[in-house]
């Protein structure tokens, strides 16, 4: 019929390349600034002294109560904090910008007129997003590896890819929670609202839910946890939350393109 | 042949709120025809609808002989839209969104881009987001227009261009035209779409007014009259003048041993002709229709009448009239 295959899917990847590079940039910056340190403050024994001397409140909703360990140093500084917050902030944006944004902008207007079903629109705008993440996840997952020997961390490389996959499927569900609700009200806030509510509830809810056993069962509605609570660095993924966090994706990718089909466009 | 787009009994609701209360009009295959309202008339909504933009909450409408509902990304294909209110903020270059929608809706003659360009004098290696809005309706329409859809949807097309950037574009019109291709246009003011279209249709609040060929709208038009004439008292003249079927809004003034006189006709001017024959004319000045006028009262009152004598003129167009 054409000869070009998915343009959509496309022009969504390549034109956004500067997006993209950004925050391979600020990723590999933020490992490249924590990881070479953890022999002087991670592994070290006044480290561990400081540690202790926190209450075990703090060190637990900061995942800091491994962070002797190199991976446990690892888990907690690069795929809990500052890793997941620079993933989240960029999946959110992606999803709430790939229909929402488009709409608010009136830009979708003129693209839905063209030769292409919202179905597809959606679809190949989610598959360049899950492309990005899986990206910078490769990204993280192959600094990381390159650092294991000059930084002492000693993680098993196997884990390390475990890490990663739940790493993605987390950023990627806070991206597709903005997709869908951008395609379903076509307001790029609201999309962006959505997503941040589940990357932030998701660690507060973990946050909180560790802190006692009375409160555990918030950590069954914290995304964090399911990709997180049992340290995937230093034990391997638990392959059937990594399953999860991908597939509740890939289902509100679908629900994404099922709204958009049902409603008007721009009005 | 079938009609290129049937419209029956379409209405629109945004929530409470209806929009267009039950529209039909029918676009003939290969002519150009527009759709003339003031804003918020809903020409953009039924624009929408025939693109499967929005759904229509009622009524029957066939886009090249299917229903936009059905028709899919093969029947928009077909089409080649202007979306009236055209965002165009992406940080690509003209040259590579035109080639993002080519390649969703292609194919493309080789070059056509370029020429199109050309003749509308648009660089396509600026960055959108930085073009002027003149410029981005340029590339909405080169879009519109590059892959030679056997139906063009335009939104407002002439709005942010320049003069002889208009007048191109109603030649890109004729073009098509001419190849049997089909438009429907829409606009607020009726001078862009008179040199342009065959059929207008009138649009206020959700409902067609009328619809008219443009010749149509032209004999049922307001034309001007000035003259000046000689050995003629100010009362006769009135009189004479007022008793021509069509005429009114007669104003006259004395001036030197005639008149000077002003008014307006509506309708036929062979009555006015013979009136006028046996008048000392110095000048006469009858204006070409002013259809801008006659549609400005059919959204105004419905086309119960003309306004009060001639409290409200406008300004006469110079270039057209015609000097008897």
């Amino acid at each position: 019929m054409r000869s070009s295959t998915m343009p959509l899917f496309r022009r969504a990847f390549v034109d956004s390349w500067r997006s993209t590079l950004a925050w391979a940039a600020g990723l590999a910056g933020a490992i490249l600034l924590y990881l070479p340190l953890y022999p002087s403050i991670g592994g070290s024994v006044q480290m561990q002294e400081m540690i202790n001397a926190l209450p075990p409140e703090m060190t637990k909703a900061l995942n800091y109560d491994q962070i002797a360990s190199g991976p446990g140093y690892t888990q907690a500084t690069v795929f809990g904090l500052i890793g997941f917050l620079l993933m989240t902030i960029a999946t959110v944006s992606w999803g709430a910008a790939a229909v929402g944004g488009d709409e608010e902008s009136g830009q979708l207007e003129l693209t839905l007129a063209h030769g292409v079903t919202r179905v597809q629109l959606v679809l190949e705008r989610a598959l360049a997003m899950c492309l990005r993440v899986v990206l910078l996840a490769v990204l993280v997952f192959v600094l990381i590896l390159a650092l294991n020997d000059s930084a002492h961390l000693a993680i098993d490389s196997m884990h390390l890819f475990g890490a990663a996959v739940e790493f993605a499927g987390l950023a990627l569900l806070s991206g597709t929670a903005a997709l869908f609700v951008g395609a379903l009200s076509g307001r790029k806030s609201y999309g962006l609202g959505a997503g941040a509510a589940v990357g932030v509830l998701g660690y507060v809810f973990n946050a909180v839910g560790r802190q006692s056993p009375d409160l555990d069962w918030l950590l069954d509605f914290s995304p964090y946890h399911w990709a997180y609570g049992n340290s995937p660095v230093a034990n391997g993924a638990d392959w059937a939350s990594a399953g999860w966090l991908w597939g509740i994706s890939a289902a509100l990718v679908l629900l994404s393109s099922l709204a958009l089909q049902r409603r008007d466009v721009g009005s | 042949m079938e009609p290129a787009i049937t419209v029956e009994g379409l209405r629109k609701s945004f929530g409470h709120r209806e929009v267009l209360h039950g529209i039909d009009f029918r676009v003939q295959a290969g002519t150009v025809f527009g759709v003339i309202g003031p804003n918020g008339a809903g020409k953009t909504t039924t624009m929408r609808c025939l693109l499967d933009i929005i759904r229509p909450n009622a009524g029957t409408l066939r886009v090249l002989g299917q229903d936009p509902r059905r028709g899919g990304p093969g029947l928009r294909r077909r089409i080649g839209y202007l979306p009236g209110e055209l965002a165009l903020e992406a940080r690509v270059t003209g040259r590579r969104l035109l080639e993002h929608y080519a390649a969703v809706s292609g194919p493309v003659r080789p070059g056509r881009i370029d020429e199109l360009a050309e003749r509308l004098n648009l660089d396509l290696d600026r960055h959108t987001r930085k073009l002027s809005k003149g410029n981005k309706q340029k590339l909405g329409l080169i879009q519109a227009f590059m892959h030679e859809p056997e139906l063009l949807v335009l939104d407002e097309p002439t709005s942010g261009l320049d003069p002889l950037v208009q007048q191109e574009f109603l030649t890109m019109l004729q073009e098509v035209r001419d190849r049997g291709q089909t438009v429907f246009l829409s606009s607020h003011v009726l001078s862009e779409v008179q040199q342009a279209a065959d059929e207008v249709a009138i649009l206020r609040d959700g409902r067609i007014v009328t619809i008219a060929t443009v010749d149509a709208l032209r004999e049922s038009a307001v034309r001007h009259l000035r003259l000046t004439a000689n050995g003629i008292t100010a009362d006769d003249a009135g009189a004479l003048l007022g008793r021509v079927p069509g005429v009114g809004g007669v104003e006259v003034l004395a001036k030197g041993s005639g008149v000077k006189l002003t008014a307006v006709l509506e309708g036929s001017i062979g009555p006015l002709v013979q009136a006028l024959a046996g008048l000392q004319l110095t000048d006469l000045v009858l204006e070409e229709p002013d259809l801008e006028e006659s549609v400005l009262r059919l959204y105004g009152n419905n086309g119960n009448g003309r306004r009060g004598n001639g409290s409200r003129r406008r300004e006469p167009q110079e270039e057209g009239s015609s000097h008897a």
